[in-house]
């Protein structure tokens, strides 16, 4: 259908787009390939596949750096805060969004309000208040700030979710005897299924990644999350390339497998709603 | 009668389990954001000894900000944030328009290359900080490269070198959230009529053209939204400075933000023998609150008065 010059005139265009393809997927493979690759080998060779592939840098990476402990410890507390966000979040937008209250706008916007605040700025207060709680070097205490910080922007999505189902759909079952709780986690939170997804997707996103807590409340080695052993990695193993690059590619694992599976949802959620961070 | 006393009722039941059901919510948010919060804008106005609060103290914690020795690194800190804002609207945020424009006007392939670009973005920026250190080290993948297409000789030392450090993390973190704005804009393009498109082309316009005038004026809200993400999360810079660069802004604070000066003075690392003044960390983050504060309504209010309904 098109001609040639119009196909011409698109080349452009084509090249912009693939340059920064590669400008994306280039870093992602020599990551790869430089994880089977020794020190001296990603000296040598540092496009090349490597010469064979060998696991030895994430064996080290997960046995003498010890990021098999920051692992289980980052799973510990990403499923703990997003359980937690969703559960208490669900509980507050299900009244907020279908009860007549007469508070339910100042409610909303003071959940609302902790969207845009800076809570970085409050650490110094906030790392008193673990002290004081025993909080400190504890992954329930992460678990307790990251739900914080994540409950505003569930509470807005479920709520959003939660006010456009039909009000027959409670006062049906209230008709038939149902509690209110039994309403909420049995009738009404089985349909805002999009919604739960979108707030397990972004809170299981930030924070696994958040390196800004753990650097403040983790002091013991046993309790690092992987962000903060990467960090320290960089600078401890500076000399030891492989094991640098294996430890981010083990990091970067759950991430990139749960992108692979969701992409279209991660797509569609950020375009819509510009939900990250 | 009967009917408006079970409603009554049912009201009642119903503002009881209200309180039961935000309580959970409500107490661990005020608890862990809302009170700290309040309480370190309060605690900016007091003399601090270590992290115990003494007597009220004015705006004297304001002014030493504002003097010397802190001025300097203020005035550097706050001008790098502003810099790291400026290099994100162009780079980020402008080269994110023209890639979502690009495939916007080509259907096939879209969605492949919106997963590619968007992929960075769910990585730590702990981890592409890590990524990019590595690849940008003297020795490094870069530098083979570069040495390869002969358009440098020699060690690459960008990362080491004060008038090219800022540059370098701000490119990467365009890098790192490059996705973001060709997300909302491929989302914002796909809401406009086709037929404000069609018309345009009957009359003659080009696609630039029609991306200036026509798509520009009618993605406002769009531009607004991603002007005060990047805002906010500028002026949060924090990780990529620290993987790469190490609390201080190496080299010589040529990289040193806000937030990394807030944690320096709040945490310990600043100057030479590292003592805390919690003090002026929390004066410096009553000053980056009212900052964020202030800049994101005017921001929200500028975009919203050019928003164009059709």
């Amino acid at each position: 259908m098109n001609t040639l010059p119009q196909q011409l005139a698109r080349l452009p265009g084509w090249t912009a787009l693939v340059l920064w393809t590669a400008a994306v997927l280039l870093p992602l493979y020599i990551l790869v390939v430089s994880c089977f690759k020794t020190t001296a080998e990603i000296y040598d060779n540092r496009l090349g596949l490597p010469q064979s592939f060998a696991f030895d840098n994430f064996v080290a990476a997960w046995t003498r750096a010890d990021l098999g402990q920051n692992f289980i410890n980052s799973l510990i507390v990403t499923g703990g805060a997003v359980i937690l966000t969703i559960f208490v979040s669900a509980m507050a937008a299900f009244p907020l969004s279908r009860y007549r209250l007469g508070w339910n706008g100042i409610m909303l916007g003071l959940f609302l309000s902790g969207i845009m605040l800076p809570i970085r700025l409050a650490s110094v207060e906030l790392f008193t208040l673990m002290r004081n709680l025993g909080l400190l070097d504890s992954l329930t205490g992460l678990i307790l700030v990251y739900s914080a910080i994540r409950i505003p922007f569930a509470v807005f999505i479920f709520a959003n979710f939660m006010r456009v189902l039909p009000s027959e759909l409670d006062e049906a079952a209230r008709m038939d005897g149902a509690g209110e709780a039994r309403i909420l986690f049995q009738i009404v939170l089985p349909m805002v299924k999009p919604a739960i997804s979108i707030v397990a997707i972004f809170t299981a996103i930030a924070v696994w990644n958040d390196f800004f807590f753990p650097l403040i409340f983790i002091f013991d080695d046993r309790y690092k999350t992987v962000p903060l052993a990467i960090s320290v990695f960089v600078g401890q193993f500076r000399t030891d390339w492989g094991l640098v690059f294996a430890s981010l590619a083990i990091s970067m694992a759950p991430i990139l497998i749960m992108y692979c599976l969701l992409a279209r949802q991660i797509r569609e959620g950020v375009g819509t709603g510009g939900g990250v961070k | 009668m009967i009917a408006r006393r079970r409603k009554s009722s049912l009201q009642r039941t119903q503002q009881h389990m209200a309180v039961l059901f935000i309580l959970p919510a409500l107490a661990v948010y005020s608890l862990f954001v809302l009170y700290p919060l309040l309480m370190s804008l309060w605690g900016s106005f007091f003399v601090w000894r270590g992290l115990r609060m003494l007597e009220y103290a004015g705006m004297s914690n304001f002014t030493r900000l504002f003097v010397f020795p802190s001025g300097g690194r203020l005035y550097g800190a706050l001008w790098h944030n502003v810099a790291w804002f400026f290099g994100i609207m162009l780079f980020q945020n402008g080269l994110g328009l023209l890639f979502a424009w690009l495939l916007f006007l080509r259907e096939k392939g879209a969605a492949f290359f919106q997963s590619v670009f968007f992929f960075p973005a769910v990585l730590s920026p702990v981890i592409v900080g890590a990524l990019w250190r590595l690849l940008l080290a003297p020795g490094g993948a870069i530098e083979w490269m570069l040495n390869g297409l002969g358009l440098h000789q020699g060690n690459l030392t960008v990362l080491g070198n004060s008038h090219t450090a800022l540059a370098m993390l701000i490119a990467v973190d365009a890098w790192n959230w490059m996705g973001l704005p060709v997300l909302i804009y491929t989302a914002g393009l796909r809401q406009i009529s086709g037929q404000i498109f069609e018309a345009a082309r009957l009359d003659g316009a080009g696609s630039g053209r029609m991306l200036v005038s026509v798509a520009l004026p009618l993605l406002m809200p769009a531009i607004g939204t991603l002007t005060t993400l990047s805002f906010i999360n500028t002026f949060n810079q924090f990780d990529i400075v620290y993987v790469m660069q190490g609390v201080q802004g190496n080299p010589s604070y040529s990289t040193d933000t806000l937030v990394t000066y807030f944690y320096r003075l709040a945490f310990g690392a600043e100057g030479a023998v590292g003592i805390t003044d919690i003090g002026l960390a929390l004066a410096l983050g009553t000053l980056l609150f009212l900052i964020l504060s202030i800049g994101t309504l005017l921001m929200l209010r500028f975009f919203d008065r050019r928003t164009v309904e059709l």
